[in-house]
């Protein structure tokens, strides 16, 4: 490690692959797409670690995911889990951390802009897992909306507005 | 710290044990991609062979489904989401809701595809050591270009430490949280807040120790990393779950 600055980001870094892992195993099933904590922390990331290693703390989660470990929604893992119905929510994660982290960045130690990055990066996902799920189960739009957003909608709400209160508290410690 | 969570190492002497961790990556990949495809007879042979797995590295199988217990319940609303909403010939109805032949069956298949992926998840946790998933993932990393392999393999490995910390942290903070009559608080955000907010502070500031402990001992990426030690029954596990994984494909 060249520099202590490398090794802390390295030491938060995991511990936010291991948080979203957590985040995944608690799932509230409602259709096809569970409600799970991972995507506050995934977004949280973001904001906490910034765009380079939040995304890099993503790639971590989805090849360990990948590999075998059981850190998907509900315990799930595997190769397969990407061609599934959620398969685009996860990928989207990539992105979504990317963007909130640029934007959260930009604006630092402030909770306005810091929901706003997290509003985008949320929007990021439904983009992109909401299209994949409706190919993947050959819906209409309106059938992958009700099942892809509308009932997680009000959870989003909390769980942005729960992480940027925690953004803010957290960021002081690292 | 491994009575809590089914997904860390136990350590054993099975023949998944001894297989060497690329292997095993491997074999995750095959059946994960298998199980895309798989009916109920492919989905019953591979729970025969999980299950003679099972029975190789002792796993306590009455204390892991009782670790599972939302997962299972996330199973039950699955097979009841699809046998709600998928139309086909109704089996029960009741109040204009019915239960459809073809809902139930798509239903319990999906779950029990998910049931074995996350049971090959758990096999496949309890026989590899972090430190040769670490080894495995650099090696497979290895020619990727402008990937850092060594800092992704640490990585991972820091990341399956602090999962059991993390899960004994959260119970350390619910049990504060409920002394104090936490969960009686109606808000959801604040029961929320005050749940994860002291479990973030704690393992941030877990973190922090760690950090210095690693200073402090002049830690470097480039350390000397174990070797792979092939059992040498690598190639018959690949050959059989290739072959699983064609007849699944073609028949």
């Amino acid at each position: 490690m060249d520099h202590p600055n490398q090794l802390k980001m390295t030491v938060y870094t995991a511990l936010f692959v291991a948080l979203i892992a957590m985040g995944a195993f608690i799932a509230i099933p409602l259709g096809p797409v569970p409600i799970v904590l991972q995507n506050m922390l995934v977004l949280l990331a973001g904001i906490i670690l910034g765009p380079v290693w939040g995304v890099g703390c993503v790639g971590i989660y989805l090849l360990i995911g990948l590999v075998g470990l059981p850190v998907f929604a509900g315990g799930t893992s595997g190769i397969g889990k990407l061609f599934g119905p959620t398969g685009g929510y996860l990928i989207a994660y990539l992105p979504a951390v990317f963007v909130t982290g640029i934007i959260s960045n930009k604006f630092k130690k402030n909770i306005l802009f810091d929901t706003i990055a997290m509003i985008i990066g949320t929007l990021i996902i439904y983009a992109i897992g909401v299209p994949w799920l409706k190919m993947v189960f050959s819906l209409s739009w309106n059938k992958a909306l009700a099942v892809g957003i509308y009932p997680f909608l009000i959870g989003d709400g909390l769980k942005i507005a729960a992480a940027a209160f925690l953004a803010k508290k957290i960021r002081p410690l690292i | 710290m491994a009575t809590l969570n089914p997904f860390v190492f136990r350590p054993g002497h099975s023949n998944l044990h001894y297989l060497d961790t690329r292997c095993k990556f491997f074999l995750v990949c095959i059946v994960s991609l298998s199980l895309l495809k798989a009916n109920f007879p492919a989905c019953f042979i591979l729970l025969g062979t999980l299950i003679f797995f099972i029975q190789q590295i002792n796993l306590e199988l009455g204390q892991t489904l009782k670790h599972l217990k939302y997962f299972i319940l996330f199973l039950v609303f699955i097979i009841l989401a699809r046998a709600l909403t998928i139309p086909g010939d109704p089996l029960v109805q009741l109040y204009g809701i019915s239960i459809t032949h073809q809902g139930l069956y798509e239903g319990c298949l999906v779950a029990f595809r998910f049931f074995l992926v996350m049971v090959t998840g758990i096999i496949f946790s309890n026989t590899t050591r972090p430190a040769n998933l670490k080894n495995a993932v650099q090696w497979y990393l290895k020619p990727i270009p402008f990937v850092p392999e060594k800092r992704v393999g640490i990585m991972i490995s820091l990341a399956l430490r602090f999962l059991p910390l993390i899960l004994n942290q959260a119970n350390e903070t619910r049990n504060a949280v409920h002394s104090r009559c936490g969960n009686l608080e109606k808000n959801p955000v604040k029961r929320f807040i005050r749940l994860t907010l002291p479990l973030l502070k704690k393992t941030f500031l877990s973190a922090d120790h760690l950090i210095l402990a690693m200073e402090a001992r002049c830690y470097c990426e480039n350390r000397t990393d174990p070797e792979f030690k092939p059992s040498g029954k690598e190639t018959l596990f690949i050959i059989t779950s290739l072959g699983f994984w064609l007849c699944i494909q073609f028949f």
